[in-house]
């Protein structure tokens, strides 16, 4: 059975996006895989994902200039944004949720905490 | 130094025309100077300590011979004299222009030096989380995947918990050495600011601790009227998640409690547990960086937590102290100002 909610997962990490795609999937979602920021935003336009989960730091576009990208798009813009984030500096969690991040979750994390902030956000 | 070696050391050195100095490198406390550096930088360099911190082995001394003001530029070297290390230091006298230019470029040289250690550090532990990150969510997987198959039992949930925590535990010994290494390299730029702490606290007990494997959770009690304190954020942050972590960490049934209590002068943030408590014997050294209490038994840990803590409750002018029974549990309490006060 699926949530009929469609996750655009945007990772450049193949090794983690591959283990969280079956973890999505076992937890019904459909899950679409990109491995950078511009590739991420060409699916987002073409799919229309529910939630788009992003790491921040990959080699081009990175989460922040996605998020921006986000934000000015009129059509985009209902998409929330989970940030994956290797920082748990204060500041790099503030800086995605001024430019308009759903919510966050710093890594490493448990897939149970992850699922809670996903829930949060679509249900 | 003994005598034979004295004769010999004295007439080598007084044979050198360049100032030369020999420091003992634990105290930096110059042992010898040679004849010229005496006559350029007076008798009362011998058996003092060295007025300044070498960079890089470098240091620069001002010389007064004569009423005239000079400079003179030692490079320091490791050498063995009877099995002892001492510094030899050849100096060079220079203008007073390219004296300071010259102290300039040790400078920039020392800071350039400590800036990539910094970003080393901390660009390595940045990737030390990508494969953290993975293996935490493949064992969330194989442990799903055998959950939904029926194949998992006490023992695979048991020792697959064991290797999700301690991915945790890694990630935290990370942090420390990031946060600790940033402290020593005085790379720490404190930025204080108005805080509402509850606000904080919340999004910690958000961020950190729910959703937990065991499924405790962290009670939070405030009490008086909420007044915003001066401190640097990600300090406090840093301060809270570290005693709220330890509070789970050396506790394993009850919840940890914090107590957030707004007193008329200064804002009091307990955190409480009811874990196997701390022995007396223990708490005089608790803050040093590297000391673990005698009955951690298993539990991993750097020992740089607490003095870290303190450093940073001392650098936003808060206090801290700590309260423990060994089986009982242990409570940190810390102050800090309100921003009107």
């Amino acid at each position: 059975m699926r949530t009929n909610r469609t996750i655009l997962l945007i990772e450049d990490k193949t090794n983690l996006s591959d283990t969280l795609r079956t973890l999505l999937e076992m937890h019904d979602f459909t899950v679409l895989l990109a491995e950078n920021g511009e590739e991420g935003l060409r699916q987002a336009r073409l799919n229309r994902p529910d939630l788009v989960i992003s790491d921040i730091y990959m080699p081009v576009m990175n989460g922040y200039e996605l998020l921006d990208t986000f934000q000015s798009d009129s059509t985009l813009r209902q998409i929330p944004v989970l940030m994956l984030t290797a920082k748990t500096g204060m500041e790099e969690v503030n800086k995605a949720m001024k430019k308009g991040a759903a919510g966050y979750v710093t890594k490493p994390f448990l897939f149970k905490k992850l699922h809670a902030v996903i829930r949060k956000i679509l249900f | 130094m003994k005598s034979q070696y004295y004769i010999k050391v004295n007439q080598l050195l007084n044979g050198i025309k360049a100032p030369v100095l020999i420091i003992d490198p634990d105290a930096m406390v110059v042992e010898k100077a040679n004849k010229t550096a005496i006559a350029q930088l007076g008798e009362a360099l011998v058996g003092n300590p060295l007025q300044v911190m070498p960079v890089n082995g470098s240091f620069i001394l001002a010389a007064g011979s004569n009423g005239k003001k000079s400079h003179i530029d030692f490079k320091s070297s490791r050498v063995h004299i009877h099995r002892k290390v001492y510094l030899l230091a050849i100096g060079q006298p220079v203008a007073r222009q390219a004296a300071l230019r010259l102290q300039l470029q040790h400078l920039e040289k020392e800071r350039n030096l400590q800036e990539m250690k910094a970003n080393f550090i901390s660009m390595t532990s940045h990737e030390f989380r990508t494969p953290l990150t993975a293996i935490a969510s493949a064992i969330d997987l194989v442990e799903g995947r055998m959950q939904r198959e029926g194949a998992i039992d006490d023992f695979y949930r048991r020792n697959i918990a064991k290797i999700s925590h301690e991915v945790f535990n890694l990630n935290t010994m990370l942090d420390e050495i990031l946060t600790l290494s940033k402290i020593v390299s005085n790379n720490y730029e404190i930025n204080k600011m108005p805080v509402d702490v509850r606000k904080m606290v919340d999004f910690l007990k958000h961020q950190y601790f729910t959703d937990r494997r065991d499924d405790r959770k962290l009670e939070v009690k405030i009490s008086g009227t909420p007044r915003k304190v001066i401190v640097d954020k990600d300090q406090l942050s840093k301060i809270l998640v570290n005693l709220i972590g330890n509070a789970f960490k050396y506790s394993d049934k009850k919840n940890p409690v914090l107590r957030l209590r707004y007193h008329k002068r200064k804002c009091e943030i307990r955190v409480a547990d009811h874990g196997i408590g701390i022995p007396e014997k223990d708490i005089p050294n608790l803050f040093n960086s590297f000391y673990r209490g005698s009955n951690v038994d298993g539990r991993e840990g750097t020992g740089l937590g607490l003095s870290i803590v303190k450093t940073f409750v001392e650098m936003n002018g808060g206090k801290i102290t700590v309260d423990s029974e060994e089986n009982k549990g242990t409570t940190f309490s810390i102050t800090f100002r309100y921003e009107d006060e």
